[in-house]
């Protein structure tokens, strides 16, 4: 193959995968920098689930 | 609406015969442009790669891209004249007065545009003298150019004046504006051009599906435009 | 609330799952083309991208025009106005480059001044101008209305756009190079592909745009509520601190402080309620802990 096919999809799915793990990143800081006191106030029967948006949740697409 | 149009548009002319701003600097800002373009142009070289003796080989180039080089000169200067219709308004809290006028905020809208649309006629007509000299082109269907300057005109200034309305409240409106205007702007250039090179090259059929683009677009962004000004306002 | 963290969470497997299946059916599987070879391998993904960008600009443009509708106005519309377009900016990023990499061996050049190229490259500064508008800081429902405005200009500006670039190229000379796609014969298992990253875009759309939401909500919750809430715990920790000594502060009555009004407090709450049980900050467990007892 020419190469341009690969550079095209390399493109694409490497821009959405940095994009996607930014906005993944982002979020990730935005909650740490919350007030604690907004999350004390909730019930604490979810306490032992992990904090998600770990890399796990889907860390946008990759290529196989 | 209309006699508050009136009204706002006759407040802007006057502050414009005082201070004289547009005459002095939006015009003589144009005129730099058109003539920057001249000398830009002026450096190419002929395929063989001589430079070819200035005045014969670019009058070609220049006469034929004369239509748009006009039309980006307007589309500067566009953002300048709005630019300076939200600068009155915003000293001395002339923005709440306006606010507290109890006049239909439509009518403000169309009052400035209306201010706005004259002051950037006239400096068409001035550049108009200034680029058929320059540029070195006789303008036919003088008709069809005057319709092109006024539906252009209007469309690009209802658009700018809504765009600078949406970005005079903040405190980045001198980078933001022309980010928003330009390329919302795009359609009324391309429309524009196409039509003054059918007037220009004296075939005036080939402009009316241009007219017609240019119309539309007026009409668009002028509806918009009296809607949104009312809250816009308000939000101050 | 538990649900639409897993309905996200699903979303995202499958759309890299068959992304996957794309890429592998595209560069491996279909057969090349009678007439671009292997060229027409960019069709699984470049027409797929181009879709979505589109589909998040007119989302954009649904939410603006309902925000600014009074019976639905509500500033989660803003939001996913703001999500879908920076999703789209990014899509529309990618297509124009995917896209000039295919115009390259196809047309023998990176860019030419095709209506759909030219209109996507004015897409694209718009709605980076619509973007730069949504920066721009200041009261949330202030910014809400004046970016629905600016979404609904700049949607307007789309179709006058695309017509205008038309009839420009139509009347300047015949179209010489016309977008391959348009007169390709797409059939069988080069279809399915097709189809397969049309479905997988638009599923990782949603998923971009679902984390883009959350991210905008936890920064409004920063904007709006997080302040008050930060000021009313240092309050009831410092009085506190003065009453009982510092061990206990944590235990402190927070919702009597009077900073953090009741009705604040509840905004908060819901507003915290949308992100999903599982979104707390780490140590936040034993937090939660702590206070309920």
């Amino acid at each position: 193959m020419s190469g341009y096919i690969e550079a095209g999809y390399a493109v694409v799915l490497g821009g959405l995968t940095v994009y996607g793990t930014l906005l993944v990143a982002r979020e990730r800081s935005a909650r740490r920098r919350l007030p604690e006191a907004l999350w004390r106030r909730r019930p604490a029967s979810h306490g032992a689930e992990p904090a998600a948006g770990s890399p796990g949740d889907g860390t946008g697409p990759t290529e196989p | 609406m209309w006699r508050d149009a009136l009204l706002v548009a006759g407040k802007d002319l006057r502050i414009e015969l005082r201070s004289k701003v547009a005459v002095n600097q939006v015009v003589p800002f144009a005129v730099i442009v058109v003539l920057l373009f001249g000398l830009a142009i002026g450096q190419s070289v002929s395929p063989s790669g001589q430079a070819l003796p200035g005045a014969l080989a670019n009058a070609g180039i220049l006469r034929g891209a004369a239509a748009g080089l006009f039309w980006v000169a307007v589309l500067l200067s566009t953002l300048l004249a709005v630019q300076r219709s939200f600068a009155v308004e915003s000293a001395d809290g002339a923005r709440d007065g306006l606010r507290l006028s109890g006049l239909d905020p439509g009518g403000i809208f169309l009052g400035k545009c209306g201010a706005t649309m004259v002051l950037l006629v006239a400096l068409e007509a001035v550049l108009a003298l200034v680029a058929a000299l320059v540029y070195d082109v006789h303008p036919a269907a003088g008709a069809l150019l005057v319709a092109t300057c006024i539906l252009a005109t209007a469309g690009l200034v209802f658009v700018g004046t809504t765009y600078g309305m949406l970005s005079s409240g903040t405190r980045v409106r001198e980078t933001l504006l022309p980010l928003l205007f330009f390329p919302v702007g795009a359609p009324v250039l391309l429309a524009a051009t196409k039509a003054f090179d059918a007037g220009l090259s004296g075939t005036p059929g080939a402009a009316t599906s241009w007219i017609e683009l240019l119309a539309v677009f007026a009409v668009a962004y002028g509806a918009v435009g009296t809607v949104a000004f009312g809250p816009l306002l308000e939000d101050g | 609330m538990r649900n639409t963290s897993l309905l996200l969470r699903a979303t995202g497997l499958l759309a890299v799952a068959g992304l996957g299946a794309t890429v592998w059916l595209g560069i491996w599987v279909t057969p090349p083309d009678e007439h671009m070879g292997n060229l027409v391998r960019l069709l699984y993904i470049h027409p797929p991208a181009a879709w979505v960008a589109f589909l998040a600009y007119g989302v954009a443009f649904l939410a603006s025009l309902l925000y600014l509708w009074p019976r639905t106005r509500d500033l989660r519309l803003d939001r996913v106005a703001g999500a879908s377009a920076e999703v789209g900016v990014v899509f529309t990023a990618l297509t124009l480059l995917s896209g000039s990499i295919w115009g390259r061996p196809t047309w023998g050049t990176w860019w030419t001044w095709d209506p759909l190229l030219t209109t996507t490259a004015l897409l694209f500064v718009l709605y980076l101008g619509y973007l730069a508008l949504r920066s721009v800081p200041g009261d949330p429902v202030v910014r809400a209305r004046r970016s629905a405005i600016g979404a609904l200009i700049a949607f307007i500006d789309v179709p006058i756009v695309y017509f205008s670039v038309d009839w420009w190229r139509s009347l300047h000379q015949p179209p010489t190079v016309d977008l391959a796609t348009r007169q390709m014969y797409v059939h069988g298992s080069m279809a399915w592909t097709m189809l397969l990253g049309f479905v997988a875009m638009t599923l990782l759309y949603c998923w971009l745009v679902g984390h883009r939401y959350r991210l905008a909500t936890l920064v409004a919750i920063a904007e709006s509520e997080g302040a008050e809430v930060a000021l009313a715990e240092r309050r009831a920790e410092a009085r506190s601190d003065r009453l009982v000594g510092a061990g206990l502060g944590r235990l402190a009555d927070v919702p009597s402080s009077p900073a953090l009004e009741p009705a604040g407090a509840a905004r908060a709450e819901t507003m915290v309620e949308t992100l999903g049980s599982e979104w707390r900050p780490e140590g936040g467990a034993g937090l939660a802990g702590s206070s309920a007892s």
